[in-house]
């Protein structure tokens, strides 16, 4: 553990890597059949996902975010004319934070002011109030509307997507194995390469699997590391349950290893550490996963290859140092791996090896 | 067009006429709650009614909520039901913040009066409104309450006794709610209050709460009793007592 995230930032923001364009499963492959990279203090492996059983040990706990990915993009109609309605987060059954653009490629800004009505919805319509700005990030609004937005969704809602896609892709392409609860803004996609086969070779590995849910924001907003230090990050909801708690307590108390499964779930994991192990919790978390702001409670990670942004980048050094943080961006993009969500994935492990296997 | 009739729940915030108080009055309006704000400053709470641009009613009464008949006024006002009450008015008691070996035992009793006493009283008036709706009542407090910060002596104690007749109504009232709050440091009058001459503006604005109260206002109450929130934290927790996860 060493150093600041501006000097990695400085030194990978340049890296330009191919985005995925489209599913693995649309590019002639299996969703587990993506490479993975595979980075310890001492090495950088390259392989398959398929692997994944392999490199982890008997004893070891995988993490996964069991959000499921909302159709959260709804056509809006207002005094600024047609534009879109991102729904990043539901406070209350009536009051949403979300990110008004003017279409799924450009954000804007638009000129709305607090107050303004606008029709959210095609098929189903339902009167929104532009409320007040989400404070620190002005173009996120809180939102209420005069009846759920669910049926919205439902009706005329479609997957958030960015320029970077060849196409767009149905909801289904945006959700992992895992989906169970309807939440997130966009996916959680560290977990997209899951398979039933996976399931299966891990169970046979003795390698376990619990679940959380985080339900995530928009991932268009970024904040600086020096407002997230001050303010933290934009608040998600999650649940830490009494089971998944107790199992992660087991395993490290058995020298097996917590390996987290997209960055949500260290999130989330972090905000429950309290008193030395991680405890059942629910709430919204903007906990700020950054060196010198860690509480213990993963030893590893499996997560994507995103834009080097500066908060992502906070956590990865904050888990695994700078130096190797550094490393390992510069193997990623000369091979080049595939960024963004239906790219290829990174498996972060520590120097320690599992005390409970063999 | 989708529209379901709701009847609109009502909230009492005092010092509603400025900082947090007014933030917090301006986002119950927009979430469609009918309002009773109260601060001494007539034109200010006046001004500050104007501004709120909700559908539902306001209604603002001017006075100390230290004056048993200002009091009286604010239940009349309220009526049958009270969904939310916000302590919100505090008095700093002498700036600049003096220490404890100096400080002026009028100026002692005069922030109990506003801090403390006033606060039970208005809960007293309101407990049946607040039977009859189910309702919320928060207390706005202070890490000062619990800080022993040299010169803040007056102020913490007064939100360290709040904290505690919170937590004991709590314990005390079946089907009402009551919540302890510290928003954290704010750029507000009273922060400028007790830091006169200083550029306070390092702080955030009382507005940086909102997603805060956002959040709290969504929780069902039963699992809210008793607790105590930083709305400045890096999260808002509740404990989970089943194994949903």
């Amino acid at each position: 553990m060493s150093g600041t995230t501006p000097g990695v930032g400085s030194g990978v923001a340049r890296a330009v890597a191919p985005p995925a364009t489209l599913p693995a499963e649309l590019r002639g492959t299996d969703r587990d059949a993506v490479r993975l990279l595979v980075t310890d203090p001492h090495r950088h492996r390259h392989l398959c996902f398929r692997d994944l059983p392999q490199v982890l040990a008997p004893g070891d706990l995988l993490v996964v975010n069991d959000s499921a990915t909302l159709p959260a993009s709804v056509p809006a109609e207002g005094p600024v004319g047609r534009f879109r309605v991102s729904l990043s987060t539901r406070y209350g059954p009536l009051l949403w934070v979300a990110e008004p653009r003017r279409s799924h490629a450009e954000p804007g800004p638009l000129p709305l002011a607090a107050g303004a009505i606008a029709t959210v919805g095609h098929r189903h319509r339902v009167r929104v109030r532009f409320v007040a700005p989400h404070p620190g990030l002005p173009r996120l609004w809180f939102v209420a509307a005069e009846a759920p937005l669910e049926p919205v969704m439902t009706a005329d809602g479609e997957p958030i997507r960015y320029a970077y896609l060849e196409r767009p892709q149905p909801l289904e392409a945006y959700q992992s194995i895992f989906a169970r609860v309807p939440g997130s803004a966009e996916m959680p996609s560290a977990a997209r390469p899951f398979t039933h086969a996976t399931l299966a070779a891990l169970r046979a590995r003795g390698v376990g699997v619990s679940a959380l849910t985080l339900h995530t924001g928009v991932s268009s907003l970024e904040l600086e590391p020096r407002q997230a230090e001050r303010t933290g990050l934009y608040a998600e909801p999650f649940e830490v349950g009494t089971a998944t708690a107790e199992r992660i307590d087991a395993t490290q108390r058995a020298g097996g290893r917590v390996i987290a499964v997209g960055t949500t779930v260290v999130r989330a994991l972090e905000t429950a550490f309290e008193r030395g192990r991680v405890r059942p919790m629910r709430g919204f978390t903007r906990r700020f996963v950054r060196p010198g702001a860690v509480r213990g409670a993963v030893d590893g990670l499996l997560t994507g290859f995103h834009e080097p942004r500066s908060t992502h980048l906070a956590l990865l050094t904050a888990l695994a140092g700078e130096s190797l943080v550094r490393d390992a961006y510069q193997q990623a993009r000369a091979r080049p791996y595939l960024w963004h969500e239906f790219g290829d994935v990174h498996l972060w492990l520590p120097a320690r090896e599992p005390e409970a296997a063999q | 067009m989708t529209a379901t009739a709701r009847v609109r729940p009502r909230a009492l915030v005092t010092g509603a006429s400025r900082g947090l108080g007014l933030a917090l009055a301006g986002l119950l309006s927009e979430l469609g709650y009918d309002l009773v704000l109260t601060a001494r400053g007539a034109t200010a709470l006046e001004r500050a009614a104007a501004g709120l641009r909700g559908d539902g009613a306001v209604h603002a009464l001017a006075g100390d909520v230290t004056d048993a008949g200002h009091r009286a006024r604010l239940s009349e006002r309220v009526g049958e039901h009270l969904d939310l009450l916000v302590h919100n008015a505090s008095s700093l008691g002498p700036s600049p913040l003096p220490a404890l070996a100096d400080v002026d035992l009028a100026a002692v009793r005069s922030v109990l009066e506003t801090n403390v006493v006033a606060p039970l009283a208005l809960t007293q008036a309101l407990l049946p409104a607040l039977e009859r709706a189910g309702g919320t009542v928060v207390a706005v407090s202070s890490d000062a309450a619990h800080g022993g910060y040299p010169g803040w002596g007056v102020y913490g104690a007064s939100k360290a006794a709040l904290e505690l007749m919170a937590r004991t109504l709590a314990a005390e009232l079946e089907g009402v709610c009551v919540v302890r709050v510290d928003p954290g440091d704010m750029a507000t009058v009273m922060h400028q209050q007790a830091f006169p001459g200083q550029d306070i503006n390092d702080r955030p604005a009382p507005e940086a709460t909102l997603p805060f109260w956002a959040w709290l206002l969504a929780q069902r109450s039963e699992d809210l009793d008793g607790r105590r929130f930083e709305a400045q934290a890096d999260a808002w927790t509740l404990t989970v007592e089943t194994g949903a996860a």
